[in-house]
């Protein structure tokens, strides 16, 4: 009796290995960090686009800023037997497993983004410090070398965050005119950037003269506050990433500038490189940089 | 001074009272720019939302419920009122009372869920909350959405009569919910039913009908919160209120509204809420760092309620 349940078992087994044939398309699993982060979407809009030309099948899920189901969501892409799988980590140490494993299973993996403690074969970013150095070069350079400046950072401890701190602290080691009058987080956050900036116009009033946002919605944020408070014409706000909200506010003449990260070419070239590892072409660099552009009226 | 030491020792809310002259004694101690008009009205400006959330939550906890449907709330909402003020389409009014309409229902539809399954609120509107949440992301497709109507922008950051709009609309608030805890027969009920839903039931009360009603009220004022935060950033953001149930429920309990229910006041609600602005506000202002401020902000919350308890066994020794 055992043995009949048994046979039958494995023949249904044998049945669902046959039915599981792999089609002739490219198929390539993504995970995404957050699709809730409209930069985040713009990458993965550039992603389906050119796998709609390149005839490319994508399977895209989103990690919802958890590492751990980012690692899980890698492990379901290797046992489906994905081509290639790109990732876009949540955390630098923490989705490090994810990168492993896919290596382990020999499945070429495409890092787009941001990076991980593992290497992945492919690299498509931009070097987040290198952003807010050009964003405090701008106030810099507007300022003369010389003034007051608030900074508000991003969700404390996360990857770019830490990365455009740093990019801007070394720039305000450059001119040791410019002084930090403070700094404080905004979380990323419209709305409580704009609270911050508010309180600090409480606590510094005329003083401050420039500030530097982490981020485009932080950097809207502080402009709402500062115009609310009839004072944008005398400060300076710079931010980063160039999303739509803020480029608009840049060409009515809000917000004076912000850096573009270009996230169509982050996505496309990151399915580019994918699709070579998976043909076994080999790569001409596996670390890509996309520049910044500055976008000013 | 009688009167004052009758205050302190009759009222619930005099501990919280306390605490909160307390702190403000502090930071104006430690900045100047502390206790000036401004930014008294700044800080008001920036209660505003979590005041009308509390409020309106006050009478779920003290009917013996809890509603952590409340950030997902504002997020559909306030993505809602985006959508229907977007390019003009529609006049303010309008979007606005389809947005208020929307936050009554999406709060009863949290009550029926409760009254008809018995299923405990807490895991209720949890699940509400993710829904709401996935439906607020649906509804933007993701996306901030801009380009509002001008007279919108005005509501969060224009004012009246040299007052702020968001103030007049927490002041509204305030005064709109304290009467309608204190002085009508629904309040009553309210309080009865966190009381003893049993006894109330046997008495007569229609427990599950105001029960219904308290969600309601909640969904109404997350509308409103979801429309004051959309009009003061001047967009809807799908993933706006996050963690924002957790801050009203904490002025709440701060406010001394029991967590059993059947016992809490307004007033209590917004000294609580005051209390967790005015640390909010003067933290930034003495330029804390991030890190700290997060240890100091749990720190005062849990020591405010300690203090209060402490004060509370203490009143009734004397």
């Amino acid at each position: 009796m055992k043995l009949k349940y048994l046979l039958f078992a494995c023949i249904l087994f044998v049945c669902f290995s046959c039915g599981e044939k792999k089609s002739d398309k490219v198929i390539i699993g993504v995970s995404m960090l957050s699709m809730q982060n409209e930069f985040i979407q713009q990458v993965a809009d550039a992603l389906e686009k050119s796998a709609a030309t390149s005839q490319v099948e994508l399977i895209i899920v989103d990690a919802e800023r958890s590492s751990l189901k980012q690692v899980e969501q890698v492990e379901s892409f290797i046992s489906q037997q994905v081509d290639a799988i790109i990732l876009n980590p949540c955390e630098f140490e923490a989705s490090s497993p994810a990168v492993d494993k896919a290596k382990k299973a020999g499945i070429p993996i495409v890092n787009v983004n941001s990076s991980t403690k593992s290497k992945p074969d492919a690299f498509v970013g931009s070097d987040d410090a290198e952003s807010a150095n050009m964003a405090m070069e701008l106030i810099a350079k507007k300022l003369g070398g010389k003034g007051n400046i608030v900074m508000i950072q991003g969700y404390m401890g996360q990857a770019a965050q830490l990365d455009r701190e740093r990019g801007a602290k070394i720039v305000l080691a450059k001119y040791p005119g410019l002084k930090l009058l403070a700094t404080q987080t905004g979380e990323w956050d419209r709305a409580k950037s704009m609270a911050l900036m508010e309180n600090w116009i409480q606590s510094y009033g005329d003083q401050i003269q420039a500030v530097f946002a982490q981020n485009d919605e932080m950097g809207l944020g502080a402009v709402q506050a500062l115009m609310d408070a009839k004072k944008k014409q005398q400060v300076y706000v710079v931010s980063v990433d160039g999303i739509k909200d803020a480029k608009k506010s840049v060409t009515q003449g809000n917000l004076d500038a912000t850096i573009i990260q270009n996230a169509g070419q982050q996505g496309s070239e990151a399915l580019r490189l994918a699709l070579e590892l998976v043909q076994k072409k080999p790569l001409k660099e596996s670390n890509m940089l996309i520049p910044f552009e500055i976008f000013v009226k | 001074m009688k009167e004052l030491k009758a205050f302190f020792t009759k009222t619930p809310t005099g501990g919280i009272f306390l605490a909160l002259i307390l702190v403000c004694a502090l930071f104006s101690s430690m900045t100047s720019r502390f206790l000036t008009p401004t930014n008294i009205s700044v800080i008001l400006n920036q209660v505003s939302v979590n005041a009308i959330l509390a409020f309106g939550v006050t009478f779920v906890i003290i009917a013996g419920g809890i509603d952590l449907s409340l950030g997902s709330l504002v997020a559909v909402c306030g993505v809602v009122v985006a959508l229907l003020s977007q390019n003009n389409e529609y006049s303010l009014w309008l979007a606005i009372i389809g947005t208020l309409i929307a936050g009554i229902a999406l709060g009863a539809l949290n009550g029926i869920i409760v009254v008809l399954t018995k299923v405990p609120p807490f895991i209720v509107t949890l699940g509400t909350m993710t829904i709401g949440r996935g439906v607020a992301l649906i509804l933007s497709k993701g996306r901030p959405i801009s380009d509002l109507n001008e007279s919108l922008n005005f509501l969060g950051n224009g004012d009246l009569f040299g007052i702020p709009i968001p103030i007049l609309f927490l002041v509204l608030s305030y005064a709109t919910c304290h009467i309608l805890l204190t002085k009508t027969i629904f309040g009553r009920y309210v309080k009865a039913i966190g009381g003893n839903e049993m006894a109330s039931y046997v008495a007569g009360v229609r427990v599950n009908r105001i029960k219904l009603y308290v969600y309601m009220i909640s969904g109404l004022f997350a509308a409103l919160a979801g429309i004051l935060l959309t009009a003061r950033i001047n967009t809807g953001q799908p993933n706006a209120g996050l963690g924002f149930e957790l801050d009203a429920i904490a002025a709440v309990i701060i406010g001394g509204t029991s967590t059993r229910g059947g016992k809490g006041t307004i007033t209590g609600t917004l000294l609580g809420v005051l209390f967790i602005g005015v640390i909010n506000n003067g933290l930034d202002l003495i330029n804390v760092s991030a890190y700290w401020q997060q240890v100091i902000m749990g720190g005062i919350i849990i020591l405010a309620v300690v203090l209060d308890g402490l004060y509370q066994k203490l009143k009734m020794n004397i």
